[in-house]
Order: structure tokens, then C-alpha cells, then sequence
């Protein structure tokens, strides 16, 4: 009897230091969304009321519709762009042997490991030596900031195609191939049907990756061309208040649904 | 084995055959990295070794370590990379703390919202650091839900400035870290046999003692990887210093970006990215060879 309350007691004592951790985690998201709601405009608890009019209030500033648009365009071009290079690439690091794959594969990971501030900071200065070599508009151009979000989210491409990859079991392959079906026709028949969660996976972190990314960013974007997360640290740097609540939770519940969608497709707990 | 049979040409053949799809097939990622990653560091790099005349803004062609020497010889700014140091540390010790529990029950959970459990995690990790700052000022300021508890209890009679200091800013980047620990012990924990720990409890081994003789040892490669990823992700971080350090709390992130585009001084701002990055992996890897020797007695 006293046994059994002893386990009850560490069961509840371990459940309960993971809602700690939980909890912690969400706080920070529990309380602008709080926020979103409030009556006044000043964060100030308690609310003296509830009221939704600073949703309405995003549509009248230019810059968070603005900067949603070029962000979600952004990161679209990049997540296509960077499956085209990152899947092959993935395919050839997980099926084939040569001298160079650790030191490729650690190549194409790097983006994930060099940090933000330093990936924004070289590829500026390589963007002036590239504009002017090449005497054209690099600086601040839309397609300069598609190629360094190209260079971040290849990352999660590989590394998310390549596990989905060890999953699967090469002798269907070779039994594919034993039968007459030519590497084209095992591929399409066999190895991509077993790794669309891996490139679906891909495709959702890649799109998120580049839609959040805000540290490499703030060193690419030109005027007019600012995404999101950089409107949105701009705004914070002057003051919180309900309107930018507002903003983040329209963030939140945007990327919470792609979540819950891509969660049926493959199961987000066997690929992060 | 077959190969014997096979003519030499032939075997040459299909290894050149090889060789050709695996190029076509890694080459563009290759190519397209080695051009928009590795070609713009070796220029930072050489950026970080010319000079900068203050009075002018103009930076001058040169070839030498006085960008480096200053930064550790100003004290300024090697308390910068102290505090950085200090608070990645706190942040990472901290996030493994608060990580293990949470990462063994998601890990354990039959549940069938385990899924659930799994966005939850994941969900703030995507909504990005600006967003997760907006909420800590929120419960941060004067007039916010900290302050305004604290009144209405009668703790304090003014409000606290939390806002705007080290703790604020170690808080912060605790709950941005958290989730890239958890996910990590969690899936290493994950392919632990629950088996083992019950052979453990069958044997008589209190908790305690099972934790620290099976799960902590079996769980310490998840555990490198989380302690190292926690460590770089503090060592970097930007938007939390940024907005609940407030001007004055600085970190080697955004001294970086204020070097660089405020002061327009490239060859300094590339200079401090370039330690920062050595920092951070000669701390790491420091760690790793620490933690892996004592795994090995």
C-alpha cells in the first residue's frame, strides 16, 4: 500500500516537473495572445476590458500586411528551390559511398550551424564584392535574400529526406532493379513513395525556417522589402501593445494550423 | 565477389557511371553552398584583417590582426563576451534541468495526444523569438502581469524593473532554447528500451540509482547533443538580448549587427563575428571532450 503511494507520489512529482517545463515553454505565447484581447491600449494588468477591434487594426498598417506578403513569397521560393537541390543531394548522401560524403554532408548541414548574425553579416559583404565585380543591383534585392534562405533551409531538407531515407529497407530497391525496372523507374516507384514524409516534413521546416528566420534577414532585406519577423522586432523595439498582440497571434494560429495539417501526413513526433 | 568475373573496363565503366549521377546529383547542392556560404566567410574573413579609418567610415585594404587585438584588449568588450559566455552557460544548465523531466514523459507517454503534446513544443519554436520577447515584455513591465500580481499582494509597494536586465534576458532565451533540449533528449530517450529501467526497478534499484546508473548514461549522447545545440543557440542569440536587454544589456550578437550597420565599421563587426564563432566551438567542443571522458571512466 505504501509502495503503491510512493509511486503515485513520484509519478504526480514527474508530471508535474513536465508541466513546469511545458508551461514555461507556452507562457511566453499565453500572455500575447491575452494581450491581443484587451480593451486598452496600454499592457497593463488587469485588463479593463476585452475587445477585438486590434485585429482590425492590422489591416490599416501597411507594413505587417506588406511584410507578411513578401515573407510568404520568400519563403515559397525557397522551400521549392531548396527541395530541388536539397532531395538529389539527400539521395545521393544516403545511397551512395564515395571518399567525399562526411565532408559533403557536413557541408551541406553548416548553414544550421553558423549563426544568424554571421550568416547575414558574410553574405553582405559578398554581396558588395558581387555587385561590384559584376557592376549590378545585388545589394538589398529580392533575389539575393531568396539565395541566402535557400542556404538555410537546405539544412533541414537533407537532414529530414536522408533520416526518412535510412528508414527505408535498400533491398526493395535492389529487388526492384533485380525485376528489370531502371534506376528512373525504381526511384519514382519505390524510394519516393517511401520518403514523401521526409520531403513533406522537408518542405513544412523549410517553409517555417525562412518565414521565421529573422537574424540573417535583417542584414539582406532592402527598403520596402521587409519581412514579418523584422517588422515585427522593429515595432517592439518603441512599444508592446495590443496591436502587435494581435499580429503574433495571427502568426501563431497561421503556423499552429500548417502544423496540425502536416501532422496527418507524417507524424511530426518521428521527424524533428 | 562478382566482380572477378566481370571485365575491368566494364567494372570501370559502371564506377565512372556512378560517379557521374552521384555528381549530378549532390553537385548543385554542393556548388550552390560552397558559392553563397563558403565564398562569403573566407571574404568576412579577409574583411576582418583590413583597416577602418573612425573619422572617415571608409574601410582600408590591409593585412592586419589590429580588428582582433582590440577587441581583447578593450575591456568593454571582453566583459560583452564574459556576460555572453555567463548567460549561455546559466541558459544551457537551466535548459537541461528543466528539459529531462519533460522530454522522459513525452518520450514515455502512451497518451493518445501525444501529438499534441509534440506542437505544443514545436509550435513556439516556429512562431519565432520576436514573437515569444512580445510575450515576456507583456508579463514583464511595469504595469505588467508580474508587477501587477506582485502589487495587488502587497509584496512590493513599487513596481520591480525586470525589464531591460540580465534576468529578463537569461529567462527569455531559456524558453528559446527549451524546446530544441526537450526534442532532442526526447527522441534519444525514445530508443531506450523501456525494458531496461524496469530490469533496473526489478533488481531492486530505487529510482534514484536507476536514473543516474541507466537512464543518465544510456540518454548522454542526446544529452551532448541537446547540452551543444542549447550552448550555440545562447551563445548566438539575438532578438531576445535585443528586445528585453534593452540598449544598454549587450551580447555578442548584437554588437555584431550594431558594429556592422550602425556603425558601418565591417572589418570590426567581422572581426567579433569571427570570434564569436570560435568561441562558441572551442567552448563546445571543450565541453564534448570533458563529457566524453567522463562517459568513458
Amino acid at each position: 500500500m505504501i509502495a503503491l503511494l510512493h509511486r503515485r507520489a513520484r509519478r504526480w512529482a514527474l508530471n508535474g516537473a513536465a508541466a513546469v517545463g511545458l508551461g514555461y515553454i507556452l507562457l511566453p505565447l499565453v500572455f500575447v495572445t491575452w494581450l491581443a484581447f484587451f480593451h486598452q491600449e496600454i499592457p497593463s494588468f488587469p485588463p479593463e476590458g476585452y475587445s477585438l477591434r486590434w485585429f482590425a487594426a492590422i489591416l490599416d498598417q501597411r507594413k505587417f500586411v506588406s511584410g507578411f506578403s513578401v515573407g510568404f513569397q520568400l519563403a515559397a521560393l525557397a522551400m521549392v528551390l531548396g527541395l530541388a537541390l536539397g532531395v538529389p543531394a539527400a539521395l545521393c548522401l544516403a545511397r551512395r559511398n564515395f571518399r567525399l560524403r562526411g565532408p559533403l554532408a557536413n557541408l551541406l548541414l553548416m548553414p544550421i550551424i553558423v549563426p544568424g548574425v554571421v550568416l547575414g553579416t558574410a553574405m553582405y559583404v559578398f554581396h558588395v564584392e558581387v555587385e561590384n565585380g559584376l557592376d549590378m543591383d545585388v545589394i538589398g534585392t529580392f533575389y539575393a535574400l531568396v539565395a541566402g534562405h535557400i542556404v538555410i533551409v537546405i539544412p533541414w531538407v537533407v537532414r529530414l529526406v536522408t533520416a526518412s531515407l535510412s528508414g527505408v529497407d535498400r533491398a526493395t530497391e535492389e529487388a526492384a532493379q533485380n525485376l528489370g525496372a531502371n534506376p528512373w523507374i525504381t526511384f519514382w516507384r519505390i524510394t519516393l513513395p517511401a520518403i514523401r514524409p521526409g520531403i513533406v516534413a522537408g518542405a513544412l521546416f523549410a517553409f517555417v525556417t525562412s518565414f521565421g528566420n529573422l537574424e540573417m534577414s535583417l542584414f539582406l532585406v532592402g527598403p520596402g522589402r521587409t519581412t514579418l519577423p523584422i517588422v515585427i522586432l522593429q515595432y517592439l523595439e518603441w512599444k508592446i501593445d495590443p496591436t502587435i498582440a494581435a499580429v503574433s497571434v495571427v502568426q501563431i494560429v497561421l503556423i499552429g494550423t500548417a502544423m496540425l495539417i502536416t501532422d496527418r501526413y507524417v507524424k511530426l513526433a518521428r521527424v524533428v | 565477389m562478382a566482380d572477378i568475373a566481370i571485365p575491368y573496363s566494364a567494372v570501370a565503366a559502371k564506377r565512372r557511371r556512378e560517379g557521374l549521377t552521384a555528381a549530378a546529383l549532390v553537385g548543385p547542392a554542393t556548388i550552390f553552398v560552397t558559392f553563397c556560404l563558403l565564398a562569403p566567410l573566407v571574404i568576412l574573413f579577409r574583411y576582418s584583417l583590413n583597416e577602418f579609418v573612425p573619422t572617415t567610415k571608409v574601410m582600408v585594404e590591409a593585412l592586419t590582426p589590429a580588428n582582433y587585438i582590440r577587441f581583447f584588449t578593450d575591456p568593454y568588450y571582453t566583459a560583452i563576451l564574459a556576460t555572453t559566455v555567463r548567460v549561455a552557460v546559466l541558459v544551457t544548465a537551466v535548459c537541461l534541468l528543466l528539459g529531462f523531466p519533460l522530454a522522459y514523459v513525452v518520450a514515455r507517454t502512451q497518451s493518445r495526444f501525444k501529438h499534441l503534446l509534440i506542437i505544443s513544443i514545436i509550435l513556439p519554436l516556429f512562431v519565432g523569438n520576436a514573437v515569444r520577447a512580445a510575450g515576456w515584455m507583456t508579463i514583464f513591465g511595469t504595469k505588467g502581469a508580474v508587477n501587477a500580481t506582485l502589487l495587488w499582494l502587497g509584496l512590493i509597494d513599487a513596481p520591480l524593473q525586470i525589464m531591460f536586465t540580465e534576468t529578463a534576458v537569461i529567462i527569455g532565451i531559456i524558453a528559446v532554447n527549451l524546446p530544441f533540449m526537450v526534442l532532442t533528449l526526447q527522441s534519444v530517450i525514445e530508443g531506450i528500451d523501456r525494458a531496461v529501467e524496469e530490469a533496473a526497478f526489478s533488481l531492486g534499484a530505487p529510482p534514484g540509482t536507476m536514473f543516474r546508473r541507466v537512464l543518465w548514461p544510456l540518454a548522454l549522447p542526446g544529452i551532448v547533443a541537446g547540452t551543444i545545440l542549447t550552448f550555440i543557440l545562447a551563445m548566438n542569440a539575438y532578438a531576445t538580448p535585443f528586445l528585453l536587454g534593452g540598449p544598454r544589456f549587450k551580447m555578442m550578437a548584437p554588437l555584431v549587427y550594431d558594429q556592422f550597420t550602425k556603425q558601418a565599421n565591417w572589418p570590426f563587426g567581422g572581426s567579433i563575428a569571427f570570434i564569436l564563432m570560435t568561441v562558441t566551438l572551442l567552448l563546445t567542443v571543450a565541453a564534448n571532450l570533458l563529457l566524453q571522458r567522463r562517459a568513458a571512466r
